[in-house]
């Protein structure tokens, strides 16, 4: 298939890593794919994947394909076909992926894939623009409650992480979630235009998305979904607030179908290397991304109860029929 | 209305394209009619997701319609005669290059398939030296862009002997 | 006066020989892998992106500035030479270019294009560094319903892509329209004339269409006329270089295009194509030569090119001052910026001030860049098309179908190219108008999620429309524009009455 040839700052690091990293015998020869267009979040990580997977000397070469199309349908059909049995491929996936099989009715679903870890997660956060009478969340529970035709929220693609945050909001506090006025935007830069031109009442989004709308006043958090208060974070969870809604926009890796519990169990050893080594650490602290490591049969775990919890949500707003 | 007066107006007869064309927008109407009423009404404030096919196909049926009006007054501007041959040796090299990429022909194969027949069909006859310049070309641009920029083209045969 | 001094150091660490140099290499490579049909600026931005890795964040930032501008011109470069758009915002250039370029004009076709993309980089540069805190202080009090007014100036000015019959040019812009409903409809996630197929779930690609619709297309029309019409392509006709006469009707296309560009840019929803096409429809109506138009009038090239330039630092301005990424193209440069530890955001304007002042600087010195590579190679450029017309097709075809085997090498998308290269080709032979066909997969989607986001906030009234104070000018604005021609011609035929 598509030979996606180490890039030229991959060549560097390659030069570079072998002369530091200690030599693992048994090194792999990886393929990642990235089920999104180049540049996206799962790009990105799976570059990332690549960069630490190499730099760590846990793999001799990582080829990052790319295969778009309607938030990873397209790509895990492939995955799922083509790399049947195959134990030196993996494939990037986030939550997204979730809603993305549940809405475009797709014969491939996640419980095919092998699961091997979860890598990364984001907080997410509501906010309302500065001048908004809205301070906490409960004052948003009471304008849910009082009319809930008129609180529109602004956020992401339909039936993504920002839909479904909005649909169990109005859940825990006890709305109804069928009848949420979400607005989908194309792009984070519209629909933070939409809040602060107070357009709508509130946005929802990934924190570091408003972080600098937040520290200059311009927006005003009033939840994060997080379960404890994150460090060097002023913004209160929902669950101090009283409301029972805890939430992360996820990304893992997953392998192919069908392969053995010995392969099985040297990709996940060579991704929990990578996950340990500097390369990766560093990585996310440059990206601002949050560690959220979770192996082996905790995450098959997670994987299903968060499946459970989406298409459950999205029948409810009636995006996907039961 | 200018009725054909001070133009030059050679037959002007019933236009058969010009019908054809008209039963296609209406064709493309009905489909986009029926489409619309498979998707489910869901729950929403505003407008619905079948709204904007409903308009779109009204217009193209008034356009259909306004299309067979030009047609049966024989309005359409006059067309000169193709050569269907030419037409149809690129379509081939088209289906070769869509072929061979389905297939896992690589690269360079589907490209330099689509090379020698538009050169064929641009009246060419030195097959041989044509496809020696569509290789040499494919093979570059493929080094070029594969290796060197990491942009994934498929890979085939050829291109795992690079 | 800060400003000016910040900017004077900025730009006496960017004018350091070895940056000049990475600014050359950056806009050398930007311009070869941008002139790929299908690879836009975007896509260039994030493969040569690695490259920039190893310098030090100076040279980094002035070379990656050097990738993004060369990256925007190569793709106005085959619109202009082989008819092939290399991403939707120099479709408007494809117009008139290409038509300059088949009667041996395509020098100065290049050499506008260089100029005034230079020219409206400048200036919108300029505007950047001076107006940023007050255009994005208007840019966010644009709500759906504006961007829907918007829309509808903007589906009125393209009727002047329309040619000869209304009724042919409807019907060109209706199939756009259907081509756009094609996918997941964006407001609640329904597909719509997919059909089952999956690839379809995220529509028609703009460059998809455009490459199908313009080089396909037209290499079968041109075959298939081949023993009909010596139809030759002359590669160069008169002077190489602009002459007084195309500087004359230059500058002020160049001037317009950056009003339109630069201010519509640096909306969040704003994009590169209406300014494009607005920029188009306005040379047209205001031009001295109109028989010219449609056989390659140098305003038609002069103010799409800097519309399009302006349109692209002006989406600097939300993503500086907002941090907001507003097309695919500021993602990637949010994403470079990063790598600078330079964090775009309402603070990046107090805090950094050095950096904002060197990316600037560096901004002007690879527009500059990209002036002095790009004039000397219109001369080798325009060669290309002394090719024998066999071979010149040949290779269009290869480097077209590139673009889209790069980016989605799947059967569907390849079948869809082909099957636009046939529609391309029929209309053509038809009679019917290219360019509203794209223009409709453009706007169309954009027109119908605005207003659907309106109708949602208002809960269905459509009073909203009018109770903003944009939308109901912009409205007006659109009625006026639709009704103008109209007066005029009656206006014309009192005059001539009257005389």
């Amino acid at each position: 298939m598509n030979s996606f040839r180490k890039r030229l700052f991959g060549a560097a690091i390659v030069l570079t890593s072998l002369a530091g990293a200690p030599a693992i015998a048994q090194q792999l020869e990886l393929k990642v794919m990235a089920p999104a267009a180049p540049g996206g979040g799962w790009d990105q990580t799976a570059r990332a994947m690549q960069q630490a997977f190499v730099a760590s000397g846990v793999a001799r070469s990582v080829q990052v394909t790319n295969v778009a199309g309607a938030g990873g349908t397209v790509g895990i059909a492939q995955f799922v076909n083509g790399a049947k049995g195959d134990g030196n491929q993996l494939m990037v996936n986030g939550f997204v992926m979730v809603g993305a099989l549940a809405m475009n009715k797709s014969p491939v679903t996640l419980e095919q894939v092998t699961p091997i870890a979860r890598l990364t997660e984001e907080i997410q956060v509501i906010v309302v623009p500065a001048n908004s009478p809205i301070k906490t969340a409960q004052d948003l529970a009471t304008a849910l409650k009082a009319d809930i035709a008129k609180v529109t929220f602004a956020g992401g693609s339909a039936g993504g992480v920002d839909h479904v945050m909005a649909a169990l909001f109005a859940g825990a506090v006890g709305a109804d979630a069928k009848k949420v006025n979400y607005i989908p935007f194309s792009g984070g830069g519209e629909s933070l235009a939409a809040i602060l031109g107070g357009k709508v009442t509130a946005g929802i989004s990934g924190l570091s998305e408003y972080d600098g709308q937040i520290k200059s006043g311009k927006l005003r958090a009033i939840g994060v979904s997080s379960e404890k208060r994150i460090p060097g974070v002023d913004i209160p969870t929902f669950k101090e607030q009283g409301i029972d809604l805890v939430l992360a926009n996820w990304r893992s890796v997953v392998a192919a179908p069908g392969i053995t519990p010995e392969q099985k169990k040297t990709l996940s050893e060579a991704v929990e290397k990578m996950v340990k080594s500097d390369a990766w650490k560093e990585i996310l602290k440059q990206k601002g991304w949050d560690d959220a490591y979770l192996p082996g049969d905790a995450f098959a775990e997670f994987l299903k109860k968060e499946n459970v919890r989406v298409t459950d949500v999205l029948k409810s707003v009636g995006l996907v029929k039961s | 209305m200018t009725d054909g007066v001070g133009t030059e107006a050679p037959a002007r007869g019933v236009d058969k394209a010009g019908i054809v064309i008209a039963a296609l927008l209406a064709a493309v109407a009905l489909v986009l009619v029926y489409d619309a009423n498979q998707i489910p009404a869901t729950t929403m404030y505003g407008m619905g997701p079948q709204v904007m096919p409903v308009v779109i196909a009204i217009g193209l049926g008034i356009l259909a319609l306004a299309n067979l009006i030009d047609a049966l007054r024989g309005n359409l501007p006059p067309r000169e005669s193709s050569d269907p041959f030419a037409v149809l040796l690129i379509l081939v090299g088209l289906a070769l290059l869509i072929g061979i990429i389905g297939f896992g022909g690589g690269f360079i194969l589907a490209t330099t398939a689509l090379f020698v027949t538009t050169s064929a069909a641009f009246g060419r006859r030195a097959f041989v030296m044509d496809l020696v310049i569509g290789a040499v070309l494919t093979t570059l641009i493929y080094v070029a862009f594969d290796r060197l920029l990491t942009l994934s083209l498929p890979a085939g045969p050829l291109e795992r002997l690079l | 006066m800060d400003t000016f001094a910040a900017l004077a150091h900025g730009m006496a660490i960017a004018a350091q020989p070895m940056n000049l140099l990475y600014a050359l290499i950056g806009v050398f490579l930007g311009t070869a892998v941008g002139v790929l049909p299908g690879i836009g600026p975007a896509l260039t931005v994030a493969l040569l992106l690695p490259v920039t890795y190893k310098l030090d964040p100076g040279g980094s930032l002035i070379m990656f500035a050097g990738i993004y501008y060369g990256g925007m011109y190569g793709g106005s470069t085959t619109a202009i030479l082989i008819n092939t758009p290399g991403e939707s915002a120099s479709m408007a250039t494809a117009l008139e270019g290409n038509k300059m370029a088949k009667a041996g004009r395509g020098g100065p076709a290049l050499a506008t294009s260089a100029i005034g993309s230079f020219v409206a980089g400048t200036i919108a540069t300029i505007g950047l560094a001076f107006l940023s805190p007050y255009l994005v202080d208007i840019a966010v009090r644009f709500g759906p319903e504006d961007y829907f007014a918007l829309m509808c100036v903007a589906f009125i000015t393209v009727s002047a892509t329309f040619g000869d019959s209304p009724i042919r040019g409807l019907t060109s812009l209706f199939i756009g329209l259907t081509l756009g409903l094609v996918g997941i409809d964006k407001l609640t996630g329904q597909a719509r004339l997919a059909f089952g197929v999956p690839e379809l779930l995220d529509g028609v690609e703009v460059t998809t269409l455009a490459v199908g619709l313009f080089a396909v297309g037209e290499a079968l029309y041109v075959a298939s006329r081949r023993h009909h019409t010596e139809e030759k392509i002359e590669a160069i006709k008169g002077s190489l270089w602009m002459t007084r006469e195309d500087w004359k009707r230059s500058w002020k296309p160049w001037l317009r295009g950056t009003m339109f560009g630069f201010p519509i840019g640096a909306l969040p929803a704003g994009g590169a194509e209406i300014p494009t096409f607005l920029s188009y429809s306005t040379e047209r109506r205001l031009t001295k030569y109109p028989d010219e138009f449609g056989k390659g009038a140098i305003e038609g090239v002069a103010g799409p090119e800097a519309a399009n330039n302006a349109s692209a630092a002006g989406t600097l301005v939300p993503l500086l001052t907002l941090g907001l990424p507003t097309s695919a193209t500021a993602a990637m440069m949010l994403a470079g910026f990063q790598q600078y530890g330079l964090n775009p955001g309402p603070l990046l304007f107090a805090e950094r001030p050095d950096l904002v002042w060197g990316l600037i600087a560096s901004l002007f010195i690879a527009n500059t860049m990209l002036l002095v590579l790009n004039l000397p190679l219109i001369g080798l450029w325009v060669r290309l098309l002394k090719i024998p017309t066999p071979w010149l097709y040949a290779g269009i075809l290869v480097f077209a179908t590139m673009g889209t085997i790069a980016a989605k090498p799947s059967v569907v998308e390849l079948s869809m190219l082909a099957g636009f290269g046939v529609l391309g080709f029929l209309m053509r032979r038809f009679d019917f108008p290219i360019a509203p066909v794209v223009v409709g997969l453009i706007l169309g989607p954009i027109a119908e999620s605005q207003l659907r986001r309106a109708l949602a906030i208002s809960l269905g009234d459509p009073m909203t429309l009018l109770q903003s104070p944009i939308s109901a000018t912009l409205l007006v604005v659109a009625l006026i524009a639709l009704l103008a021609p109209f007066v005029l011609k009656g206006l014309g035929r009192f005059k001539a009455n009257e005389d």
